[in-house]
């Protein structure tokens, strides 16, 4: 057990002492192997995440140039106090918040439902029907956006005697009648993402023990019973994981309500959404430090998303233990 | 299960439930195909029957692709955005290839200081929007001043961090410990044994990385638009939709009054369908291997 003597000789006699003490010599040269490998991924990272979020601190902090005063310079915390006193900042934030409360309840009673029900259908029947309903999911975006046009348009939609019975004959009407936005996005974005959510909830389905659904079928209970009490609280972790990603994913909302602006004749307000506001702050007025202010709010509120996932949701981290 | 029981009235409704949604998701994408193969005198007559289906025709399909690939100034415009989404989407899914497997591999398999600080950023950045870096990434692509060029799209789509996460399981459950243990006994380097062995069992994880990664370039919106709007030839085909959109005279008749071509509802759809194609291939190229990795796919095994 003595440390000095044993050295480089020892080194073939497999005791644990000598393990160790290779494992530290080994350890420098595991450490620039690992930055080695890293690198790529790092300079990508520092591309595409950190620069651009440094760089965006630093412009938030600057005045605006004006035609009066092209020049630009330390400008404090202006930039923020020019978002949050916009007339339209507090409206965006109400809006999103006006489609998480119809769409998030929907979105997460369709997932957990038909992902019990896919589980609930063992067989070909109930993996084609999990592969049907991630069909619409392909048609992410600007495509899932044209397919709303074709069905909201009632001069050729396949529901045109629905938007008949309602009274709408245009698609302006369609979009524009108040409040009706929120409920249209949440059909668009319900159509959109629910199957690739099922596949994620029917994963965690699919990793339970048979033994536990056997165990309840001795206790006799019925399959809405083992829904209920058995794979509910087993899948609760992807259940949580589900609804925080799409809770953030209400925050950068952006292609629907800009394109449904654009068919809508600009009846809606320009800037619905917070992305909205800050794609106008850089685009429409050019005010680049408010631009950037606006993206660092939503930074600051999709990143403590984004936490909560990582650490509260148990799905992450357990990988290394 | 099986026999009278099997159809008892619980195991009705739930098929006929799931049958229910199953045709509310078919029947709009099945109409709007078929809305890509009909002519805008027939949609206007409403003839064709259930989805419009009886008025489909080849002739209709060569129509509307003259229209569609007529538009832009001397037409062809579509082609080039095709060709500039093919190029983003490829490029950046090459570049999240050869920086997600090496990661991963050293997060999965390489004790450094530094490692779940660098999970952890990989982490959080996967589950984040990627949208709401979209407004710096302008500010830092114009600072250098190539707003309007493809290059920087396809470098900043080449920032892939759910990449990084696959490759990182992958290495977890299919390259054990003591495999990197031998290796190095037998003198490799920490990079020779992620180039000799760790390469050699990464099929799998090189299509399934290939495959997300070129599904959410292709589909991306908001950074092309941010980054391409300035330069009309240089657009990715999701951006030239909404120009498409915007050119119709459905929704915008003072501006299609001044165009040659006519873009109508089965023009739009057939846009759409034919930007489509390629995630279609790439899904048929990749489908075994997304099968095979469903537990690594759905965020966990």
């Amino acid at each position: 057990m003595t440390t000095a003597t044993v050295d480089k000789r020892s080194t073939r006699v497999p005791v644990p002492k000598t393990q160790r003490s290779r494992a530290t010599a080994s350890r420098s040269s595991e450490t620039r192997g690992a930055w080695i490998l890293l690198s790529p991924y790092v300079v990508l990272l520092l591309i595409g995440g950190i620069v651009p979020v440094g760089y965006a601190i630093k412009t938030a902090l600057e005045k605006p140039p004006t035609p009066l005063d092209p020049s630009t310079g330390f400008g404090g915390v202006a930039s923020f106090r020019t978002v949050f006193t916009d007339y339209r900042f507090v409206d965006t934030f109400q809006n999103v918040l006006a489609t998480l409360v119809i769409w998030l309840p929907i979105m997460m009673v369709g997932i957990v439902g038909l992902a019990l029900l896919i589980h609930a259908s063992p067989g070909r029947f109930g993996s084609a029907m999990r592969f049907v309903y991630y069909i619409p999911g392909a048609l992410a975006g600007i495509a899932n956006f044209v397919l709303w046009v074709y069905l909201l348009n009632p001069g050729q939609s396949p529901i045109e005697g629905f938007w008949h019975a309602i009274g709408v004959d245009t698609i302006k009407q369609a979009v524009a009648a108040p409040g009706q936005l929120p409920f249209i996005l949440t059909a668009m974005m319900f159509f959109q993402g629910v199957g690739s959510w099922i596949v994620v909830v029917n994963g965690g389905l699919n990793g339970i023990s048979e033994d536990i659904f056997e165990a309840a079928a001795l206790d006799g209970a019925n399959a809405w019973q083992l829904a209920w009490h058995v794979k509910l609280p087993i899948i609760r972790p992807w259940v949580g994981y589900a609804a925080l990603m799409n809770l953030a994913y209400g925050f950068q909302l952006f292609l629907e309500p800009q394109l449904l602006d654009q068919v809508a004749s600009n009846a809606l307000p320009d800037q619905w959404t917070p992305t909205q506001l800050g794609y106008a702050f850089a685009f429409s007025n050019y005010n680049f430090p408010a631009a950037a202010a606006m993206s660092l709010i939503l930074l600051v509120i999709t990143l403590g998303i984004g936490l909560l996932i990582v650490f509260r949701s148990g799905l992450f981290g357990k990988e290394d233990n | 299960m099986t026999g009278i029981e099997s159809w008892s009235p619980g195991r009705l409704a739930r098929v006929v439930s799931m049958l229910f949604v199953a045709a509310i998701f078919l029947l709009p994408i099945a109409g709007f195909v078929a809305m890509a193969f009909r002519s805008n005198d027939g949609v206007e007559a409403g003839s064709g029957g259930f989805l419009g289906l009886g008025d489909i025709a080849w002739s209709n399909v060569r129509y509307s692709w003259s229209q569609v690939n007529g538009f832009g100034p001397e037409g062809g415009l579509f082609t080039r955005w095709l060709t500039n989404s093919l190029v983003v989407a490829a490029g950046g899914a090459i570049l999240a290839v050869v920086a997600a497997l090496p990661a991963g591999y050293a997060m999965a398999r390489l004790r450094f200081r530094a490692r779940r600080a660098v999970l952890l950023i990989t982490l959080v950045t996967m589950v984040m929007p990627n949208t709401v870096l979209v407004i710096p990434l302008f500010l830092e692509v114009n600072a250098v001043g190539a707003v309007g060029e493809l290059w920087p799209v396809a470098l900043i789509m080449g920032f892939f961090p759910f990449g990084v996460y696959l490759s990182y399981i992958h290495y977890l459950t299919t390259m054990p410990k003591e495999l990197v243990e031998a290796a190095r006994l037998d003198g490799l380097g920490e990079v020779s044994v992620f180039w000799w062995i760790g390469l050699r069992i990464s099929k799998q994880v090189v299509v399934l990385v290939a495959f997300f990664a070129f599904v959410a370039n292709w589909t991306n919106f908001l950074l092309p638009l941010a980054l391409l709007s300035s330069n009309q030839r240089n657009q990715t085909v999701s951006i030239g939709l909404q120009q498409l959109i915007g050119a119709s005279p459905l929704f915008n008749p003072t501006v299609a009054a001044g165009l040659d071509v006519k873009l109508y509802m089965p023009q739009l759809a057939l846009a759409t369908f034919i930007s489509m194609l390629p995630l279609l291939a790439v899904f048929l190229g990749a489908q075994r291997f997304l099968i095979r990795g469903e537990t690594v796919g759905a965020v966990k095994g």
